[in-house]
This record gives structure tokens, sequence and C-alpha cells, in this order.
């Protein structure tokens, strides 16, 4: 009930807070209010948590005494009513047994009377008839003898067959006496009789008759006395069976005679009853008398009395109480005691004769206090044919039942009284009762106090609950409040990303302008030069702090989109090469073929956290190679024998290959669905790390050993970015052991790999082709792994690591070929290798070799002029192999053009990886098919290095492209162009750093005007070597083969960039209409700028419009439709770019996106669309590519940020 | 002989005081900087000025006058305190452009009022927004006279210039 009602209360509050809240919150839209709102209702919903652990605690407490009363309640019910019940049942067995018990003695006193009145009655019967029978011989003295014989013979027959009789008296009216006594103390029967005075009977019979009649009675009684007092009584033993006379009469005095029943006894004729005493028993005596009439029945001759002791009821009463210990007494109506159930006296023995007692001079003191008792509860009026009942009356100590009962005899009532103690009956009883309330009180007592050991347990706990909830609820607090605070720092951190970077950024633009100006001295350009290196580290640091504190703030959010995982990779190699080149570092590229080529993840992060660890190793490491391995799954591929063997095996059968790589990786992933564990392993050879400091090496501001700071600098933040980063996409990085000096970082990435993962390998033309390849390298690793890796590929590999090595290769190859024998003495000099002999002999085994020699440009002597002779003496063998340069980045031009004057077209920058290789061998294997084909045709084929630069990082689309599954490019496409700004952001760093670095040979590495398709690359075609290449893999395959880029160096900056770019600008605000508009034409572009949404998609729309007409019309050009805007009006016949402010009155630049890109659906267009947002937010700019845009560019605008971003979305719109 | 001489002299002079004017330019731009009147953006703008369009600044700056102008008078309206009320969302994108704007010529003082100015416009404190409506008009009208005073100059200077080379 308490529980419904404080539910009741605390619902009934409940609901007004929230109506409270509701009508507080609903007005207010701020955010502000609305978060203090949230407060206090955070702060409502602790204080009705912690009402509601009170109320509970009170509603505990409440059933807890509820249920104590409850048990006390009970067991008091039960006590009492069990006790109730059993002293009444008790109750009324005690009283029927009182009054069987007293009925016993009454009946037992009764029988005596009645027995004793029978007798009285025959003897008087019998008298009756003797006198009658003997009638009138009164006279005569023997008849009268002879009769008072007959009398005295019948009236011992009557005496003798009644034992209990006391005495028998006839008294006759002349005084004789007769009587028999027997004394019951010492059991003697004894015969009286008086002496013989008067025989005339009936004389004294007639006056005694008037006397009766007329006279007084106290004369009579005189008479009679006088009669007996005159009379000589005598008293004979007899023997008391037979009646035999045994002794000799003594004479008696007549007072001592018993006592005689006179005529005094019977006043009115009739039987009469009374107790008496006599001085020889000490029990009072029930005495009946009775007249015998004479036959006439007209006078009284005698008078028969009958004494009866008492003693037997007293003797009865002894017996019955016995048992129950009680007390029992008879008294007259007057209060004489008449028999008890002690062996008190009952007669006074201080007066003679001896009289009765009363019953309140007992000398028992149980039934005197009775007797008084029941004197004074009904007074001396005892009230006749009333009952009294008494219980539990305290006697003395003890408690007693007095009962009483009215016998109501003619002339003689009686009383009867028993008394029982009440502990006899009751005793037990009344123990037990008592016991077990005590019992009962004491379970009741124990609940309750276990009950309350139990609340006290209970509400303990409640209490240490409720406190752990209050802390829960500060701690929650607090987490909230930390919260929040991380909220502030990120969104601190988001605004400075924006508010930090954009000073950099300009301050490096800025930079770059000041340096590309001629007019400085060479003391200022170094400065310049320093600062901008500055600002770039600066720039970088910024950036991996950010980096650091988006991913520790859990803002990090990884993309997921699929990638091509080993182009990235390789295009990072490309960069850091040139970097290592610079530190005579080798940089090599292991990944083993099973590698998933498409793997979906966040492909900036990845190739950031290869680029820091990269960039660590060549900054430790001063000489020798930094391999990056990459393998799937596998722990060992490098020397896994087994692996390679069945890596063959699947060449053989590509079909078989597939199935079985199918069912390898169904096993591998079954676990993940489609998870794929890539390993990579960042192997240098540089300084190490100590093996205690392998893991402190991943925390923040760690690094291995401080002294290197100075030497190396560094913040010791690349390595924790990795390891969060690798974290964050379930791998795990660590250091491991390795032989020899440098350092082994392997880590794992838990990859997505994209649905057909089975990728097929284009080895299968280069294989089983009868080529063979020599690798004259510098590079020891990377032309190991590379000439194993073509082993195994079943490319016969021969290896010269320095130029000797090469001439004598070159030597045997062919000079053995054509004249065996000439080159005898070249022999001694140079005895060739036992291997390298088996080698030459199993290429002689070759049918139609195609020898393939790749030329490390380092290999010649580049120092002096003796390359020119070199390569002369290459150029002799240029009939028989195929010639590849293998260039370094800073080769210089003179060589370069040598080489082109030579007609080597198959030229490629170093690092040699596979996809370079693979990409090169097809070039040679196609163009061998094509002499086979046309013998005679001249045209020479050329590549350049930048061709195959483009290619080689770019031949996943070459395969891709080409008619097996064009809808995968497009896909692939669309995901670059989606995750453009992000890696324009995050490789900002580097590529900064790599072109800075490498600015010369960039700027050489810049594409030219093509025949086909004029288009001018920049330098940002190498911060986005994908999108840039994109443009040229929607070319035919064919024609790229024939595509023929000539040229050299070229001007950078006489060119604008942005030329013959139509770009549709809108924006509202005027200031920045004409800014952007400016800045475009600056950079060579055409603008139309509209003052908003709707302008612009009208724009766009009648454009479209225009495209379905000039398709038709052949319409050439046709200015565009004008939009409303104020400022600039410009006709072309459609737009490349759309530049979109995203807050703009009528419609915004998401309203607008959404409609042009609704308006897309179907024609196959896609118009870039580049967001212009003054909020530097990530929300913003995932809403901005939510919507369809293609990039987001922040306010104020930068200039370089535009112009990249622009360009990286026009290359391959442009082709 | 000696009238050369005078017009050597002449010119020298007026070289000097050309010198002069310029170094006062320069001065005065920095000063501006320093105050943090303006930022790079500016720079970025003259920058972009060149024989194509020569007064590209003075352009831009004019129109950012007027759309300034426009937009600070159409703010004290939407502002005006007897208005029942007040529509804030128009009053953000009305700052919203100011700052646009502003940052686009880099008055970075009246920018940064501008973001206040969107708090405020956030919490929908009208005495906040009243306030830095004041603060926006002051801050307008001296970044207007120091750019108005460095327009002189330079035409200044470029007059000067010009009598030389002439």
């Amino acid at each position: 009930m308490a529980t419904t009602k404080f539910r009741h209360v605390f619902g009934g509050l409940w609901g007004f807070a929230t109506s409270c809240k509701k009508n507080s919150s609903t007005p207010i839209g701020s955010r502000i209010l609305q978060r203090d709102v949230e407060k206090e209702e955070f702060q409502y919903a602790s204080i009705l948590c912690l009402s509601k652990y009170y109320s509970v605690f009170v509603v505990r407490l409440a059933i807890m005494v509820m249920l104590a009363i409850l048990i006390g309640l009970l067991t008091i019910l039960t006590w009492h009513f069990t006790k109730i019940y059993t002293t009444k049942s008790l109750n009324s067995l005690a009283y029927d047994l009182r009054y069987e018990l007293l009925q016993r003695p009454i009946l037992r006193m009764w029988n005596i009377l009645n027995s004793t009145s029978e007798i009285t009655m025959a003897q008087v019967k019998l008298s009756q008839y003797v006198i009658r029978s003997h009638g009138n011989l009164t006279t005569q003295e023997n008849q009268v003898e002879q009769m008072y014989e007959a009398m005295r013979a019948v009236t011992w027959a009557l005496f003798a067959s009644r034992k209990a009789l006391n005495s028998i008296t006839v008294k006759y009216n002349n005084g004789f006496v007769q009587a028999f006594h027997r004394d019951l103390k010492d059991n003697n029967t004894f015969y009286i009789y008086s002496d013989l005075a008067n025989y005339s009977i009936g004389a004294s019979a007639s006056s005694y008759n008037s006397d009766i009649n007329y006279s007084s009675l106290s004369s009579q009684e005189s008479w009679n006395d006088h009669d007996n007092k005159s009379a000589v009584w005598y008293r004979q033993p007899l023997d008391p069976v037979t009646g035999e006379k045994i002794g000799k009469a003594m004479q008696i005095a007549p007072e001592d005679s018993i006592h005689i029943a006179g005529l005094s006894q019977v006043p009115d004729g009739v039987a009469s009853w009374r107790v008496v005493v006599s001085k020889f028993t000490d029990s009072p005596l029930l005495s009946a008398a009775l007249p015998v009439w004479d036959a006439s029945n007209k006078s009284i001759v005698a008078v028969v009395g009958v004494t009866t002791a008492l003693y037997s009821v007293g003797q009865l009463m002894k017996e019955l109480v016995e048992l129950h210990s009680g007390h029992m007494y008879l008294t007259s109506l007057e209060g004489y005691l008449l028999a008890t159930s002690t062996d008190v006296p009952l007669l006074t023995n201080s007066t003679k004769p001896p009289k009765l007692k009363m019953a309140v001079d007992c000398e028992n003191e149980v039934i005197r206090l009775g007797a008084e008792y029941l004197k004074k509860s009904s007074g001396n009026k005892f009230p006749p044919s009333h009952e009294v009942h008494v219980a539990n009356v305290r006697l003395g100590h003890d408690r007693y039942y007095i009962d009483s009962f009215f016998l109501n005899l003619k002339r003689l009532p009686m009383v009867g009284v028993i008394i029982i103690p009440r502990k006899h009956i009751l005793g037990q009883e009344d123990k037990r009762a008592f016991k077990t309330l005590v019992i009962l009180i004491s379970a009741s007592m124990c609940i309750i106090v276990i009950g309350w050991v139990c609340i006290l347990i209970l509400t303990n706990g409640v209490s240490k609950e409720m406190k752990l909830r209050a802390e829960l609820i500060s701690q929650l607090e607090a987490r909230r409040k930390a919260e929040a605070s991380s909220n502030y720092k990120s969104q601190f951190l988001a605004n400075m990303s924006h508010e930090l970077r954009t000073p950099m950024a300009a301050i490096i633009g800025l930079l770059d302008i000041l340096m590309s100006d001629d007019c400085l001295t060479n003391e200022q350009c170094a400065t310049v030069t320093q600062i901008r290196k500055c600002s770039t580290a600066l720039l970088r640091l910024l950036n991996n702090i950010l980096d650091l504190s988006k991913v520790e703030s859990g803002k990090l959010v990884l993309e997921d989109a699929e990638f091509d995982l080993g182009r990235e990779l390789e295009g990072l190699v490309d960069m850091f090469s040139v970097q290592c080149m610079n530190h005579s570092v080798e940089t090599v590229l292991d990944l083993s073929d099973d590698m998933p080529k498409l793997v979906r993840g966040d492909s900036a992060r990845v190739v950031q956290i290869f680029a820091n660890l990269i960039n660590n190793s060549i900054k430790f490491t001063p000489s020798g190679h930094i391999i990056l391995r990459g393998w799937f799954e596998n722990p060992n591929p490098c020397s896994d024998n087994a692996n390679h063997l069945m890596e063959e095996k699947n060449l053989q059968c590509a079909q078989k290959t597939r199935t079985r790589q199918h069912e390898n990786h169904a096993k591998r992933t079954s676990k993940r669905d489609n998870k794929a564990i890539l390993w990579f392993e960042v192997d240098d050879t540089g300084c190490g790390i100590d093996p205690s400091k392998w893991d402190s090496v991943f925390e923040s501001f760690e690094q291995a050993d401080p002294s290197t700071t100075r030497l190396h600098g560094g913040t010791g933040l690349g390595l924790c970015i990795v390891r969060s980063l690798v974290n964050k996409m379930g791998g795990e990085i660590k250091v491991v052991k390795k032989e020899g000096p440098g350092t082994l970082m392997r880590l794992y990435l838990r990859l997505d790999t994209a649905g057909d993962a089975t990728e097929q390998h284009c080895l299968v033309d280069i294989a089983n082709n009868g080529l063979v390849v020599l690798l004259a390298l510098h590079g020891n690793m990377g032309r190991s792994i590379t000439s194993k890796w073509l082993q195994k590929n079943g490319v016969f590999t021969m290896e010269a690591s320095e130029w000797n090595g090469l001439t004598q290769i070159l030597r045997e190859l062919f000079h053995t070929r054509n004249s065996a024998g000439i080159n005898n003495d070249f022999d001694l000099h140079y005895p060739i290798h036992e291997s390298l002999k088996s080698k030459l002999l199993s290429i002689q085994e070759i049918k139609n070799p195609v020898f393939v020699i790749a030329v490390d440009i380092g290999l010649l002597d580049l120092s002096t002029d003796i390359w020119k002779e070199q390569l002369n003496f290459l150029h002799r063998y240029v009939g028989r192999a195929k010639f590849i340069w293998v260039l370094n980045h800073d080769t210089s031009n003179t060589i370069k053009m040598e080489l082109r004057r030579k007609g080597y077209m198959m030229t490629v920058n170093k690092p040699l990886y596979k996809a370079k290789i693979v990409h090169i061998l097809e070039e040679v294997v196609k163009e061998r098919n094509h002499e086979m084909q046309k013998k005679n045709m001249d045209e020479l084929h050329e590549s350049d290095y930048t061709h195959c630069d483009a290619a080689s990082s770019d031949d996943s689309d070459i395969s891709e492209s080409g008619p097996c599954n064009p809808v995968k490019s497009e896909k692939v496409e669309q995901f670059h162009r989606l995750s453009l700004y992000r890696i324009n952001n995050c490789l900002i760093g580097l590529t900064d750093e790599h072109s800075e670095a490498n600015n010369t040979p960039k700027k050489e590495e810049l594409c030219q005007n093509n025949q086909n398709s004029p288009k001018s690359l920049s330098l940002e075609q190498d911060y986005f070597p994908r999108e840039a290449h994109q443009g040229e893999d929607s070319e035919s395959r064919g024609k790229e083969e024939h595509r023929i880029i000539g040229g050299s160096a070229r001007p950078v900056n006489g060119k604008k960039s942005l030329e013959g770019l139509r770009i549709l600008l809108a924006e509202d605000t005027p200031v920045i209409q004409r800014v952007a508009t400016i800045m475009l034409e600056k950079m060579g572009a055409s603008v139309v700028a509209v003052g908003d949404g709707q302008a612009a998609v009208d724009a766009l729309n009648g454009l479209l419009g225009v495209e379905d007409f000039r398709r038709d019309s052949n319409l050439n050009e046709r200015n565009t439709r004008s939009s409303s805007s104020q400022t600039e009006i410009l006709s072309f016949p459609s737009y490349d770019l759309v530049l979109m402010d995203c807050q703009m009155p009528k419609m915004d630049g998401y309203e607008a996106t959404k409609a042009i890109r609704k308006s897309e659906v179907g024609s196959g267009v896609h118009i870039p669309i580049v967001a212009l947002t003054a909020h530097a937010m990530s929300c913003d700019e995932a809403k901005c590519l939510e919507v369809g845009m293609d990039a987001y560019l922040t306010k104020p605008i930068d200039f370089k940020l535009m112009e990249s971003t622009i360009l990286s979305l026009t290359r391959r719109t442009i082709s | 002989m000696r009238e050369k001489e005078k017009e050597r002299k002449e010119e020298i002079s007026k070289m000097d005081v050309v010198t002069q004017m310029q170094r006062q330019l320069i001065q005065y731009t920095s000063s501006l900087f320093q105050e943090g009147f303006l930022d790079d953006q500016f720079n970025q703008l003259q920058q972009l000025q060149d024989e194509s369009n020569p007064e590209f600044v003075v352009e831009i700056v004019t129109l950012f006058f007027e759309d300034a102008e426009r937009l600070l008078n159409e703010l004290s309206k939407s502002l005006q305190v007897e208005q029942e009320s007040i529509d804030f969302r128009k009053v953000d994108a009305q700052v919203h452009q100011l700052k646009g704007s502003s940052s686009s010529i880099g008055a970075q003082r009246v920018q940064r009022v501008c973001i206040a100015f969107r708090n405020f416009c956030e919490q929908q404190n009208v005495e906040g927004c009243l306030k830095s409506l004041q603060e926006i008009k002051q801050e307008y009208s001296l970044v207007k006279t120091k750019l108005e005073t460095l327009f002189k100059m330079e035409k200044q200077l470029f007059a000067a210039r010009g009598s030389i080379s002439r």
C-alpha cells in the first residue's frame, strides 16, 4: 500500500517535471539553453534517483515493521485462543469432575439415608406386627415378656442384616428399652435393655397417646426423661454374628447408653431425621425415628430409632479426593460439619457431651477458609437449591475451585462442598500456557529482532548501493564534464586545424612566390629556402599533432572505400626513393603476389602509416637498404618455399590457382567475414633500436635515443600516430628482432578485401616467352629480390652489380653464341663462375630467347666522360637485346639526351619494382610480337620514363580497363574522386617535401601536350598521381603504346595551369565572387559567376540542354544563358567545374548540388562541384561530400589549394 | 650643363621623395598588418593585381565597402529594438556574408567581430548582437579610413613615380 502510494507520488512528480521540461524547452531553441536544460534534467534525474532510493528504503522499512507487527499479533492471537479454548474445555471438564466427585458422597449419603429409613420402616413394621400378634396381652407379664423376647429376636435379625447400622433402639411407651448397638471402634455388639418396671403397655400407651395429643412436649420429655433416669439399664455383649449372649449383662447408666430415640423425636408421629453425636463415636451419627402405632392406629406403642454412622461417607470422600488432593465436606444447612474428606475431628471435644463443629471452625485450614469464603460470599442464608461454582479462589497460598451443592433431604437439608486446588486441574495447563506465552513472545521477539537485523543489513546494503549510485552519478557527471571538455578540445582542435593550417599554407605559398621571384639575391634566396623548409616542417608537425589528437579523441573516422594497396605503396616508394637515393639508401618494395589487389579501408591513413615508418627508417639509415615487405596472412613468405612452389603451380594453371586461392582465402577469412590480415614489414639497416625501447618507441614524444633528436630532429610523434592508426585498423605493430643491424618493424592490418580478391597476375604473358633478363643494377637487395621474383615467375634472370660483371656476362652471352673461342684472353682475366656458366648453358637451351638488359645508369662511370664509351660499348648489343635504362632522379639531361639520341626509349626511374618490371616486360613481349608480325616496321617504340612511371602506378587500371570489367574501374574512379580531398590534405606535408627536394626533375617530369589530346599537367600531377593518370587510363591501351611524348624540359610557370577551363562560380558575396574570379582568371580559367544556387542550377541545366542540342545540330558555339548575376556574364559552351558557395540566398549550395546531381542522373555526366565554405569543420566536409560535391575549399580561398583541387578534379574530364 | 645638373638634382630629390613615400607606404601597410587590421588575404589580393587589372585591389575593396555598408544597414534594420521578434536566422546569414567578404579582403578585425556576432546570434542574445553591431560598425569605419588612406598613399606614390618616369 505504502509502496503504491509512494510510486503514485513520484509518478506525479515525474509527470509534472517532464511537463515542465517540455514547456521550458520547446520555446527556447538555442543550443546553450538546451544544454542547460539537459543539465537540469540530469540533475533532476539524479535527484529523482536518490529520492527513489530513499523511497525504496522507506518502503522496505515499512514492510519490515508491518511484518513484525503481524507476527506479533499472530502470536498473541494464537496464544490467546489456545489458552481460552483449553481453559474453557478444561474448566468444563473440571466442572464435570467436581460434580461427579461431589455426587458420589452425596449418593452415598443418600444411600445411607435411604437404608436407614428403610430399616427404620422395616423395624416399625415388624414391631407393629409383633405387638399386634401379642395384642391385648399387656397386662399379663409373661405375655409381655414373651412379646419383648419376640421383639428382641426380630430386631436382632434386622440389626444383624445391616452391618452398617450403628444401633437400633425400640422404646416402648412403658419405658422399656430394647436396643442393639454396634461399637464400630472395637467391633463389639451389645444388647442394651432396661429394667422392666411397668408391664402395662396399653395404659401407658393411652396416656401416652393422650400425652401426645394433649400434653405439652416438655411434659412428655420430662416423662420420658424421668423414665429413663429412673430405669436401670443393662448392657450385654453379644456375638456379633449369632446374637448369642456371650457376656454378662452389665448395668450401665442411662446417660452412658447410646442415643435412644424417644417419643420426643417423633412429635407429630411421622418419621424424623437428625444428626446426633454419641460419646462412643467421634463421628456424627444419622438417626431416624419412627413411631410404632398400635393396631387401631390410635396410639404410639413404641418409637423405633435407627442410627447410622456417617463415618463411611467421610471415608468415601477421603478416597475420592485423595487422588485430586482436594477437600470435600458436607455440612448441615446450619453449617455443622457432617463429613469431611480429612481426618480432622468433627466434634468438639471441649464440651460434654460432644457437639458438632461448625465448618468455619474446622481445624483443616482449607476447609475452614473455603467455608469462610462461602459464608462471606453468600451470607449466612445459604440459598436453597442454589449451587455455587467458583473457580480460582485464593485460599491461603493456592488457588482453588470451590463448588457446593445443596442436598435437600426432608428434615435434613445438607450442603456438599468440594474444594479442589486449581493447580491439580489446570496446573499443567497454566504452566503450559505460560510456557507457550513465553515461547511465543520470545519467538516474536526473535523474529522482530531478526527482522530489524535484516532491515539493518538491507538498509545498509541499500545505503551502500545508494552511496555507490551517488558516486556513479558524480562520476557520470565528471565523465560528462570530461567529455564536454574533450568535446571542446576536439572542437578547439578542429578550429585550430583551420586556424593553424591556413596561415601555414599561406606562409608556404607566399614563400613559394617569393622563391620564384628572380630579383632575390642568393643570400635572400637561401634564407627564404630555409624558411620554407622550416615552415614545411612546422606544417608537418602540426599535421601530426592534429592527427594524433584526432585519433586520441576518437574523432578519426576511417574511411571505408576500395583502394589499390599495391599502387599506393608503389607511389609511396617512388616518393621516398628520391630521398633515399640522396642518402645512398636503397628502397625496395617487396609485396608478395598473393596480396589482394583491392582492399577496403582508408587509403590515406594506410599510406600515412607507411610514410611515417619509411620516413623514420630513412632518418636513421645512413646506408644500406629499406625494404617494405608485405604479404597476406602468411608468417614467413620470403623463406616459405612451399608457398613459392604453390605460387609456381598457380602460374602454370591459372584456373586451378583461382579455385585454390579462393579456397585458401575462404579458409582464412571464414572466421572474420572477408577481413584479410595483411602483414607488413619495414626493414632497414639503420642504427637500430635498443630492445628495451621496443615498446616505448610507440609512445608519443618518445625516441629510442634522445640524443638522436639533435642529429635527426623529429618529435617522436610519427610512430605514435602509426600505432594509433594501426590499432584503429584492427592491427598491431611491434619491433621484431632482426639479424644484422637495423630495425625490423612488423605490423599487420585487418582490412576488408574487396569482393573479388582473387586477382589475376598479368605475368602469364611474361612467363614462357623465352625472356632472359639481365639485371645490371646497383642495389643488391632490390636486384636480388627482383631476380628471385622473376625467376619464380618463369623468367630467366642474370645479375650483375657492376660494370665489369655486366660486360663479362654480355661477352659470355653473345660472343660465345656468335663466335666461340674469341674471348679466350678475356676469360683469362675474368674467369667465369661456375654458376654463371651453368646459367649460360641453360640459356643456350632456350629457343628464340629475348634478352632484356636492365642497366642501372649508376653502373656507368658518370664522373668522367667514360660513360660515353661505355654507352657505345653497350650500343653494340642493341640489336640483340632490349636495353632498359634505369635512371636516377638526378640523372643529368645530357645523359638522357644521349640515350634518346641513341634510340633507347625504354627508360625507367628508380626504384624498380614489380609493377614497373611487369609493364616493361609486357612492352618487350608485345614489341617482339609486333616485330614478328611486321618485321620491317621502323617505328620506334618510345617510352618515356614518365610514361612508365605513370603506367606503373597505374598498372592495375591497365589490366582493369580492359573489356573484362569496366564497371569496376569506374567504381575505383568514383572512389578516388571522393577521397581526393582527404588525400590532398594528408599528403600535403609529404608531397611538399618531396616536390621540394625533387624540384628540378619534377619539373621535367611534367607532361606536355599530347598530339591527340592537348593537356597540361602541372605540379599537382605529382600530388595526385592516380588522379592525374586517370585520364590517360580512359584512353585506349593501344594508343598508349604509340603515344609519343616529346620534348624535355618545359617551363612550368610560363603556362597558366587552368588554361581553357570553364568554371561556374556560384557565390553571393560580391567581394569573394570578385576575388575568386580574378584568382581563377589569373590561372587561366574562364569564369562565369552567378549570385545564388538557383542561378547556378539554371545555368547548368541550360547548358545541359545546350549540350544535347549541340549534339544534334553540331553547333559548336553558343552563348550560355545569362544568369541573373550582376557581375559578369561570359559565354561558354559548357562548364568543366562548379565552385559552389554553401551559404547563399534563394538556394544554398547543398540544395543546388543536390539539384544538379539529380538532373545528371541518367545523362552520364558528372560535373565536378567544389564546395566553398567558411566552416572548417569536418562535419561540413562530410555534408558537402554527402550531397554530391567532389571537393571542399575553405574561405578565405587559398590560391594554391584551389588550383590543385581544381586541377585534380578537371584532369580526367579534360581528356 | 648646369641645367642638366639641376635636372639631375631635381630628379634625385624626386627620387628621394618617391623612396620616402614608398617607405612610408610600406611602414603604413606593415602597421596595418601589425595592428591586425589586415591579414595575408590582403597580400593575396595584391598578388592578384597585375597589368590586366591594375585597379583590382581598389575595386575589390570598394566592392567590399558597398557590400558591407548594405549589410550593416540591413543588420541595423533587422536588429531594431522596437521590433517584436528578431529573425536571427536572417541576421546570422547577413553576418555570415559580411564575415565572408571581410575575410576575403583580409579585414580580419571585422571578421573577428563577425565571429563573435554569430555566436551571439546563435544564443539569440539581442544585447550582444547590438553590441557586436556597434563594434562592427566601428571596426568597419576604422578599416575603411585606413584602407582609404592606404589607397591615397598608393595613388600619390604612383603619381610621383609617374612624374619621375616621365
